[in-house]
């Protein structure tokens, strides 16, 4: 649905750029800039975020299917639409996609649009990788989802506890698709996660020092830190399945002697990071709304950042609290109990800076500040459930219950979903170009909370009455039917709730064109994407923009009068970038990434099905590498524009062309 | 408008609500909040203040935001100024940040503390092992202490009452857990691991219980119960169990026990006379067991405890002690030996659950009464 | 992977260090979590076999430690290779470079050889837990030293070509950093796998 061109006029390309030459004799250099073509061999950083935010969208339908197919199942006692096989296959793939299609990508969606704007940026620092990184995770999710087709989905849960995952215990090759699929993602995400990483440290404009940096950027950095350093311990774990799996490997056989606790502890240790994953995109997004829209800064700068900061570093001492149950003896699980319970606290800081930064505002109740609050109040719900579950005895009581299942949907849906949603209304017009409807938005907005804590608020009563997770039916006199019965109503609500949202986004283009243009900076918004026109010019800024203040756009617009009282000096349309391009240099299209990426998905059948298609991704896979090698990053025929060619020698670096010269750049801290 | 964002009114009542429900819901039997031993009895005392402290922090923190999105509002006539510009306050976060800390250093503290009581096992405690498997359970009591089980039951854990019961869980497969809420929180049963777990009931009756941890295609149906008896009523249970399976009188039975020793020595063991000791070379299953049958008869449940075995003559869904030996289920008996995989998903064909024997009636028939005999 | 033609212009970087070389430095922290877990596993799994052969019956120690020596040697003339290049010096560092790969190789020859002879004698990838652990851990570590040597032939192919003079350095010195962090990591696994009982 996303997938809606920007007017090309936005580069002045010269008349008749001359025939393309292809360096290898395979591709001619992409040149289209409307198109498929334009989309396939891209590697602007906005393009790959709206092609992010398409696909997570895409899984979500996916995803969302599946929770109405568990619902309906669940709606009435002793029901049988789906087999317990069936059953099993449906909630591992909801788990899977919801988490690592969905969250995961439109988090990545937001960080790839908005951060290099964020921090006056024409690029990421490796814009090929950046489009390689994409590629892989959509063939990924597409790997993971073709499973459906050739023999069933994964059936061993997302958490894929050994020895259940065993060949024994789960035949099909439902788990070996979950294995390698998660693999490819994971290579997605680390490649992703390393770009962004250099790029925030490394890309800022001058003047932006690190703590001048946007909420949302701060939290993304922390998010890719994490995923840096997470994906590479389920890259291990999921090796070790699908060594055990493929090639007979005894890491969980327990009749070789293994120890089936090795896997739940290298899962969660990537899996209590992963959590901190997903949420910290949507917390850095709330952190920008909320100050928008109560024409406030945010509230406590400094103690936003550190106790994402201080999240990100606690999440990694925590994740034994995920088995308590396990027999961890009582030293350990106190250990874990304690920590968990002290990772709430920066957690809490967070809530109260966003309640302070409200407090004393002007705040206009737009969509995207109604999802803010939403999350607000939703992850408090979900944090505070948290908080009982750190107590160890009384989560071995709740552990495996839908006391958890609603736990975790309070922060994920309630938290995560809940701020990028936000998201989407607010930096839609930047974008696009136009507006999201906004009372359609409204309605979207309550049908998502009625709809929301209907499917998940009665979850908590079902957990603490005792009933199981990942159980495929329940006996009538549990006292778990009416509100199994109120849970399947609310998720129908939810489904309705994302009609209304995929309405709303075909009804506002169509209403586009009799609407007035958003402008550059429609919210009267803080940050620097603000000060360029709506969409977003290919090249983004003109110039580099020079930082001084925090919220320097805003810093832009207002200024103290002789009075000393605070007046809007400038309207946003006298002083944004009114999108010249002639001074950028642009890092050229690619084929490569797209192809390079087909190779892990040609593997991964191999793997599972013959080994010759495996062979045919290696050759794909090192002829891309040598292919991507020797294209150069930078298109020769095309001449270079403006001031940046006096130390050039054959530019075949992965870099973009920002031009500091002359500036001080200051290293900030 | 700002006022409906009460619709979280309903959420807002959540904590209260599940507390009031936790407390009087008699028709949940797997019921989180309403212990029945000193071990449940432990975590409650430790869950209600929480749940407390946690209802407060909700009530200030939603009623909260509620509050500042009303007062705060842009209002129809307000001039287009900016509001004062606050930009934090050192303070007030320093505060912020110590005061939970200190609320959670609190919780912690307590759960600490309850935590190791729970993890000590009383001296006193009678040992039982707790074997799981896909989709049942087994226990096994060493009655004499010589390190040998001499009662090996399924489904019902007989346990009696005022008696601390150390229980080791373990496992034959994946990994399970072992949960009766009314007794305990639970513990996962591992394979290559034993566990503990101490539980104890205070009043004789049927505890239920559910795997809750995730182990295949029937992990929905794989039920236990704890049935706690009085000293004296455990006491005739246990010697009962050690006697073992005599040859039935009755010739329907007699039969019963001929098509028993055909159709079911590759994975049951019935010890005895009448039973099929002399055939029975453990289980063909993944697990290498199936459940012992040799007092089948005396329990109340069968199948992973998704059938009663014996009817409940008050209509209470729910069989008693004394139903046991009155009204035997053969409708759910006949079913379940007619095509077992029917009533509940098992995987035959990779040995992992009851296959469908291809009985005819009257082997069926035959087989009931002989089943009945096992007492 | 990209990295032996990413080049940066000398552009002022916020940090002041170049974005490849920044990523590298990323990538090798993401590495040590990969070689972390796949140590911790190993370190888990090694005495919990059921059946033989053994670590103790099968390591030849002295065999290992040449191979391990090698490799070490490799990080020295990965040193020299750089600092030749930095001395503008382009045959030197063709040779140095030219040394390094091929002490690797010898590394990934003496692996071959080991892997061969441990299975001789009984150690199958399926034997048991510690054979499965052991292999994986090595190959693992293995794998990289051989993309290593991929990445140093492509350095000197672009040497050859006229590709790689001095303002290339950087290139050379990126690429030494990953060929150190998979010496370092070689002397972990050395201790734990190798040495420590």
């Amino acid at each position: 649905m996303a997938i809606i061109e920007r007017p090309s006029d936005t580069l002045a390309l010269p008349p008749g750029a001359g025939v393309a030459r292809a360096p290898l004799g395979v591709f001619s250099r992409p040149r289209a800039k409307t198109g498929w073509r334009s989309w396939v061999a891209t590697v602007d950083h906005k393009k790959i975020g709206i092609m992010y935010g398409a696909s997570s969208l895409f899984f979500l339908v996916i995803g969302g299917i599946e929770a109405l197919a568990i619902r309906a199942q669940l709606a009435a006692p002793g029901q049988k639409l789906l087999s317990a096989g069936l059953y099993n296959q449906v909630f591992t793939m909801h788990g899977v996609t919801m988490i690592f299609l969905v969250v995961m990508p439109m988090g990545a969606a937001f960080m790839n649009y908005l951060m290099p704007l964020q921090i006056g940026a024409r690029d990421v620092a490796f814009p090929r990788l950046n489009a390689l990184s994409f590629w892989t995770f959509i063939f990924g999710g597409i790997f993971l989802n073709t499973s459906w087709f050739l023999g069933g989905g994964a059936d061993g849960g997302w958490f894929a506890y050994a020895p259940n995952t065993g060949v024994i215990f789960s035949p099909s090759h439902g788990m070996d698709f979950y294995a390698i699929g998660l693999q490819i993602t994971g290579i997605a995400s680390l490649v992703g996660g390393v770009n962004l990483v250099v790029t925030v440290l490394n890309m800022r404009a001058p003047g932006m020092t690190m703590m001048k940096l946007p909420v949302f950027t701060w939290m993304s950095l922390v998010t890719q830190v994490l995923l840096v350093f997470a994906v590479p311990v389920i890259s291990v774990a999921l090796f070790l399945l699908t060594f055990d799996r493929l090639f007979g490997a005894n890491f969980f056989n327990v009749q070789q002697g293994a120890d089936p606790l090795l896997w739940e502890h290298l899962f969660w240790i990537f899996g209590h990071p992963e959590v901190y994953i997903l949420i910290l995109p949507a917390f850095g997004i709330v952190s920008e709304i909320i100050p928008v829209f109560s024409r406030k800064p945010i509230f406590g700068y400094p103690f936003m950042v550190f106790s994402g900061i201080a999240i990100g570093f606690m999440g990694w001492g925590v994740w034994a609290h995920h088995m308590f149950a396990s027999g961890l003896g009582p030293i350990s699980v106190a250990a874990f109990s304690v920590s968990t319970m002290f990772i709430a606290v920066p957690t809490g800081v967070k809530i109260l800076n966003w309640m302070a930064t409200l407090w004393g505002g002007k705040i206009t109740f737009t969509t995207p500040l109604l999802f803010s609050i939403g999350l607000v109040a939703m992850f408090t719900i979900g944090g505070l459930s948290g908080v009982t579950h750190a107590v160890a005895p009384a989560d071995t009581q709740q552990t495996d219950t839908y006391y958890i299942v609603a736990h975790f949907h309070y922060v994920i849906f309630g938290g995560a979903l809940f701020g990028f949603l936000g998201g989407f209304y607010f930096w839609w017009p930047k974008v696009f170009g136009y507006f999201l409807n906004d009372k359609l938005g409204k309605v979207h907005f309550w049908l998502t909370m009625v709809g929301f804590n209907l499917a998940f608020g009665p979850m908590h009563i079902l957990g603490l009455q005792g009933m199981n997770r990942r159980i495929q039916t329940y006996r009538d006199g549990y006292g778990f039917n009416f509100w199994n019965l109120v849970a399947t109503v609310g998720a129908f609500i939810i489904a309705l709730s994302v009609l209304v949202f995929f309405v709303n986004i075909v009804r506002s283009k169509r209403a586009a064109d009799l609407l007035p243009p958003p402008g550059p900076d429609p919210w009267d918004g803080r940050s620097l994407e603000w000060s360029v026109p709506s969409p977003t010019p290919e090249h983004n800024f003109d110039d580099d923009p020079l930082v001084v203040h925090f919220d320097d756009w805003w810093h832009r617009k207002y200024q103290a009068d002789e009075t000393g009282r605070v007046v809007k000096v400038h309207e946003p349309e006298e002083i944004a970038m009114i999108g010249d391009g002639s001074r950028a240099h642009l890092p050229a299209p690619s084929y490569w990434p797209i192809v390079m990426a087909t190779a892990f998905p040609l593997i991964g059948y191999g793997l599972i099905f013959n080994l010759a298609i495996s062979f045919v991704g290696a050759v794909v896979l090192v002829g891309s590498m040598v292919g991507w090698a020797l294209e150069p990053s930078d298109d020769e025929d095309q001449p270079p524009h403006g001031h940046h060619d006096e130390g050039g020698d054959g530019d075949d670096g992965d870099h973009v062309a920002v031009s500091l010269e002359g500036n001080e750049v200051t290293v900030g801290g | 408008m700002n006022l409906r964002n009460s619709g979280r009114g309903k959420a807002l009542l959540l904590v209260p609500l599940v507390l009031a429900l936790g407390a009087c819901a008699t028709d949940a039997p797997l019921d989180t909040l309403d212990p029945k031993g000193p071990e449940a009895d432990a975590i409650q005392n430790l869950v209600v203040p929480v749940f407390a402290i946690a209802a407060v922090v909700f009530v200030l923190v939603e009623f909260g935001v509620l509050f500042l999105a009303i007062k705060f509002r842009q209002r129809k006539g307000d001039d287009d100024s900016l509001p004062v510009q606050h930009h934090g306050n050192f303070k007030l976060e320093i505060g912020w940040t110590i005061l939970p800390a200190l609320v959670l250093a609190g919780v912690g503290a307590a759960s600490v503390f309850t935590l190791f009581d729970l993890a000590d096992t009383p001296a006193d405690a009678q040992d039982v092992t707790v074997i799981g498997q896909q989709w049942w359970w087994e226990y096994r009591y060493d009655v004499d202490g010589d390190g040998e089980d001499d009662i090996i039951t399924a489904n019902d854990l007989v346990i009696p009452v005022g008696q601390p019961i150390a229980l080791t869980i373990e496992s034959r497969d994946v990994i399970h857990s072992f949960w009766i809420p009314a007794l305990n929180g639970k513990r996962d049963a591992v394979p290559g691991r034993a566990q503990p777990l101490t539980i104890e009931a205070d009043e004789p009756g049927v505890y239920r219980g559910q795997c809750s941890e995730f182990c295949g295609l029937s992990h929905a149906y794989m039920r236990m119960r704890v049935v706690a008896l009085e000293p004296a009523d455990y006491q005739t249970w246990q010697e009962n169990q050690l006697t073992d399976a005599q040859v039935p009188e009755e010739e329907l039975a007699k039969q019963g026990l001929e098509q028993f020793r055909t159709s079911c020595s590759a994975c049951h063991l019935v010890s005895g006379p009448g039973g099929n000791a002399d055939l029975y070379k453990g289980a063909a299953q993944v697990s290498g067991a199936a459940p012992n049958l040799t007092h089948l008869a005396s329990r109340g449940v069968f199948a992973g405890s998704i059938f009663d075995l014996w009817l409940d003559t008050n209509f209470n869904e729910e069989v008693d002690t004394e139903e046991i030996g009155k009204i035997f289920n053969v409708a759910d008996m006949k079913k379940w030996l007619r095509n077992a995989p029917a009533e509940k998903p098992m995987y035959p064909q990779g040995e992992r659950g009851m296959p469908n024997l291809q009985l005819d009636d009257a082997q069926i028939d035959a087989l009931i009464a002989y089943l009945k005999t096992l007492e | 992977m990209q990295a032996p033609v990413a080049a940066d212009h000398g552009h002022t970087s916020s940090t002041g260090i170049s974005n490849t070389k920044l990523a590298m430095w990323v990538y090798l922290g993401s590495d040590c979590l990969l070689f972390g877990s796949l140590i911790s596993t190993y370190l888990l799994l090694r005495h919990r076999s059921v059946g033989g052969p053994t670590a103790e019956e099968l390591f030849d120690i002295p065999f290992t430690s040449v191979s391990t020596f090698v490799l070490l040697m490799s990080s020295l003339t990965m040193v020299l290779a750089v600092s030749a290049l930095m001395r503008h010096d382009v045959r030197l560092n063709r040779i140095w470079l030219g040394t390094t790969a091929m002490l690797g190789a010898v590394f990934i020859g003496g692996q071959v050889y080991e892997f061969t002879t441990f299975y001789r004698e009984g150690l199958g990838y399926t034997t048991n837990i510690f054979g499965s652990a052991f292999y994986t851990l090595t190959a693992f570590h293995g794998v990289h030293v051989t993309v290593g040597i991929v990445m140093l032939m492509s350095l000197l192919g672009m040497s050859f070509r006229g590709n790689l003079g001095p303002e290339r350095s950087e290139t050379v010195e990126t690429i030494g950093l990953y060929w150190h962090f998979v010496d370092i990591v070689w002397i972990i696994i050395f201790t734990v796998v190798y040495l420590i009982p």
